[in-house]
């Protein structure tokens, strides 16, 4: 793991117990991603990609292997998996997950209020996140089930921002959207790469997605390769 | 306070699923209530005739023992029994006086039970007073036209005349039935005191009418007559200490007619110390009963055993009445609707728990995508629960208030509703227990009732009759009680599937 590098992956797998058997949804995955790139993660459906975001987010936990985000281990029994999830990584999800009841504005503080932070300065850098993913005005106020797809990808990827993580978690985040939408969301996803320092880790069955990443990988049965320009 | 306030946000932004939860919760809970408003009515009613009916008893001579007694002498033809009161020694004499009476010492002894609150001895019976004419018997002897002017009547065998009076001596003149169930009242001078009792001071407490007719006032004297004796020593002055006014006569003779207005049957009744009647009767440490007072009805099996214990041998003599049949009269009805307003509540109560469960269910099964994702974006469970705890409070914060106003409104038409069912049964029992002014000669009448002219005992049930559900502090603290209960049972399905949830098995749901 090089000094530039924020997430390191090492002989990380994952098994599930299914009727036919056991599946190997990752296995033995090794790699690294570094601040300010984007490093993409392409392969087919059920090939394991989504199962290693989770990994990565904690939010599956792997049989085996060594994951270490900004410098903290997170397999380590002691590790603070809740504070870790709050704190240093932000989901962005095929399906957006934005909660209906509340608005744009409301969805991106959600983690600042869960982690505490007070509630003018939550309005505050949750309106200028949005302003940055170029909702404004009544969009602010709006309810989520009450605006677009591509609308709805850029408030949840402000969410994912609210409360600065180092990593950036995005799953299939143009899955749901038309190409242009979509062109729009990986330019954003990109930018916060390079130009704001994240370590964005993607995973997608698109692979125009490799033109904006800076590593890729192809995932196959659960088994990550790396793709050379 | 976040918690609270996001889940006083989520509470009001799914205001259509949690209006239908609200309405469903709001029946439910008005019923149980409802219901909890009777129960609280009826429990405190109970609690107001416990204190006035079920705990009175006396002992007096049995009615069994008596009826023995008359059939013993009707057996007897007349001369017979002119021979055998010739016959009779002075000792014989005293115990045929005081073959209706019961020992004092009986009475004083049971006293000393731990359950007897209050104590009186009662000693009534006729005293002739030759300076006065008592018009009621009067009127009796003139009917009768050639009738005897005298004739053998009274437990203790007195002789009745055209001057004779029924004296009642009891301990304490202000304790007498009549005057504490309002029948009479004072209305000159003052009662005779325990002190006169002890001390045996002649002195008597006379009717208004009477004493008006024979011009006589407080501080004036009256000579009675002693039974059983003849001769200047015969005669015993009692001095007028106090008069007193028949309620319910005063009333009656407003509006009687001019001929019946020298009858008064309500001023042949005087009131004097209890030691001064038993002198006048000749029947010293005996009385007609021993009145007492306790706790509560609960008391009454304890009571009777003890009555039993004392009384070992003799006890086919003596009886221990009390008034627990009255208080089951007067209490039957509402402890009925207290029993049906426990089973509606209850029932009602665990509808509340099923909709607020199977409510839960819908509603969070419908969230489990929004359940993981605050668990992804770093919400601990315990943030998820009070959330949702809060949320559910709200829900059944709104139901209650509503149900708590309308139960205001509807609470005593439940209380009549549960009622009138079991109300029948206690209007029957009084029309045959209040047997019309014959009523007084009944040996099962009690003296607490009073005598002739009282009211009390039907006021009494007329008033029990009625529920009265008002709206009380411990209906509202009940109903938050009932409002945390069922935020309790609401919570039980959030919790449960906040704990074992998944987010990474529902985020990538479509």
């Amino acid at each position: 793991m090089s000094e530039k590098d924020v997430l390191s992956v090492k002989d990380v797998s994952k098994t599930f117990q299914v009727k036919a058997g056991e599946v190997n949804a990752v296995d033995s995955v090794s790699f690294t991603a570094g601040k300010g790139e984007v490093t993409a993660v392409v392969g087919p459906s059920g090939s394991g990609k989504t199962t290693l975001l989770y990994v990565i987010g904690s939010l599956e936990e792997p049989e085996s292997g060594e994951i270490e985000v900004a410098g903290h281990d997170i397999l380590d029994p002691g590790a603070d998996l809740v504070q870790y999830r709050r704190e240093s990584v932000g989901f962005v999800f095929q399906f957006f997950n934005l909660i209906p009841t509340l608005t744009a504005l409301e969805n991106v503080m959600l983690p600042m209020d869960i982690a505490g932070v007070p509630v003018d300065d939550q309005d505050r850098r949750a309106s200028e996140l949005l302003e940055k993913m170029g909702i404004e005005g009544r969009l602010l106020r709006a309810r989520t089930n009450k605006i677009s797809g591509g609308e709805s990808q850029r408030v949840a990827i402000a969410r994912a921002l609210a409360n600065d993580p180092d990593v950036i978690l995005a799953d299939e985040p143009t899955g749901n959207l038309d190409t242009a939408t979509g062109k729009t969301v990986v330019e954003i996803l990109s930018k916060l790469a390079h130009e704001n320092g994240k370590c964005v880790l993607m995973v997608t069955h698109d692979e125009s997605i490799l033109d904006v990443s800076d590593r890729a990988f192809h995932m196959t049965d659960g088994r990550l390769s790396e793709i050379h320009a | 306070m976040r918690s609270f306030h996001r889940g006083f946000r989520s509470f009001r932004r799914n205001y259509a699923r949690n209006l239908i939860l609200i309405v469903l919760l709001f029946v439910c809970l008005t019923f149980s209530m409802s219901m909890l408003a009777v129960k609280l009515a009826a429990d405190n009613q109970v609690q107001t005739i416990k204190q006035t009916v079920g705990n009175y008893g006396e002992i007096k001579i049995s009615s069994d023992y008596q009826m023995k007694r008359f059939e013993a002498e009707r057996q007897k033809t007349a001369a017979e029994r002119a021979a055998e009161a010739r016959s009779m020694t002075t000792e014989q004499e005293f115990a045929d006086r005081v073959a209706n009476l019961v020992p004092e010492k009986l009475t004083d002894q049971f006293s000393g039970g731990r359950y007897i609150k209050t104590y009186d001895k009662v000693l009534e019976t006729n005293i002739t007073v030759p300076g006065l004419t008592n018009t009621n018997m009067q009127q009796l002897f003139q009917m009768r036209e050639s009738g005897p002017q005298e004739q053998n009547a009274g437990p203790s065998g007195s002789r009745m005349n055209q001057n004779s009076f029924s004296f009642q001596g009891n301990t304490n003149g202000a304790s007498a039935s009549d005057f504490t169930t309002g029948a009479k009242k004072l209305v000159e001078g003052k009662f005779f005191t325990y002190a006169d009792y002890k001390n045996a001071n002649p002195v008597v407490v006379i009717e208004k009418n009477l004493a008006e007719d024979n011009e006589l006032k407080v501080g004036d004297t009256v000579e009675a007559q002693v039974s059983g004796q003849t001769g200047t020593n015969s005669l015993l002055g009692l001095k007028i200490i106090g008069v007193y006014e028949t309620v319910e006569a005063e009333r009656q003779s407003q509006s009687s007619s001019s001929q019946t207005a020298n009858f008064n049957p309500a001023g042949n009744a005087f009131y004097a110390p209890l030691s001064v009647v038993q002198k006048l009767s000749s029947t010293p440490g005996y009385v007609e009963l021993g009145s007492y007072y306790f706790d509560s009805v609960g008391d009454t099996t304890a009571l009777k055993a003890t009555f039993k214990t004392e009384t070992k041998g003799t006890s086919s003599k003596y009886q221990f009445a009390t008034d627990q049949s009255d208080y089951q009269a007067i209490a039957d009805p509402l402890l009925k609707a207290r029993n049906t307003s426990v089973i509606g509540l209850a029932g009602a109560l665990g509808a509340c728990a099923l909709i607020i469960l199977l409510a839960m269910f819908i509603i969070v099964s419908g969230r489990t995508r929004e359940l993981g994702v605050l668990k992804a974006i770093g919400s601990t469970d315990r943030q998820v629960i009070v959330q949702y705890a809060f949320e559910v409070l709200f829900i059944c914060l709104v139901a209650i208030i509503l149900a708590m106003g309308v139960t205001a409104l509807i609470g005593q038409s439940m209380g009549n509703w549960l009622l009138p069912k079991s109300q029948k049964t206690t209007a029957s029992q009084q029309s045959s227990t209040q047997g019309g002014p014959m009523r007084m000669f009944d040996q099962n009448r009690l003296y607490k009732a009073g005598g002739r002219f009282s009211m009390g005992a039907s006021s009494q049930k007329q008033q029990a009759a009625k529920l009265n559900v008002v709206y009380r502090g411990s209906l509202f603290l009940y109903g938050i009680l009932i409002l945390l209960g069922i935020s309790l049972v609401g919570m039980a399905i959030p919790v449960f599937w906040i704990i074992r949830l998944r987010p990474a098995r529902v985020l990538s749901m479509e």
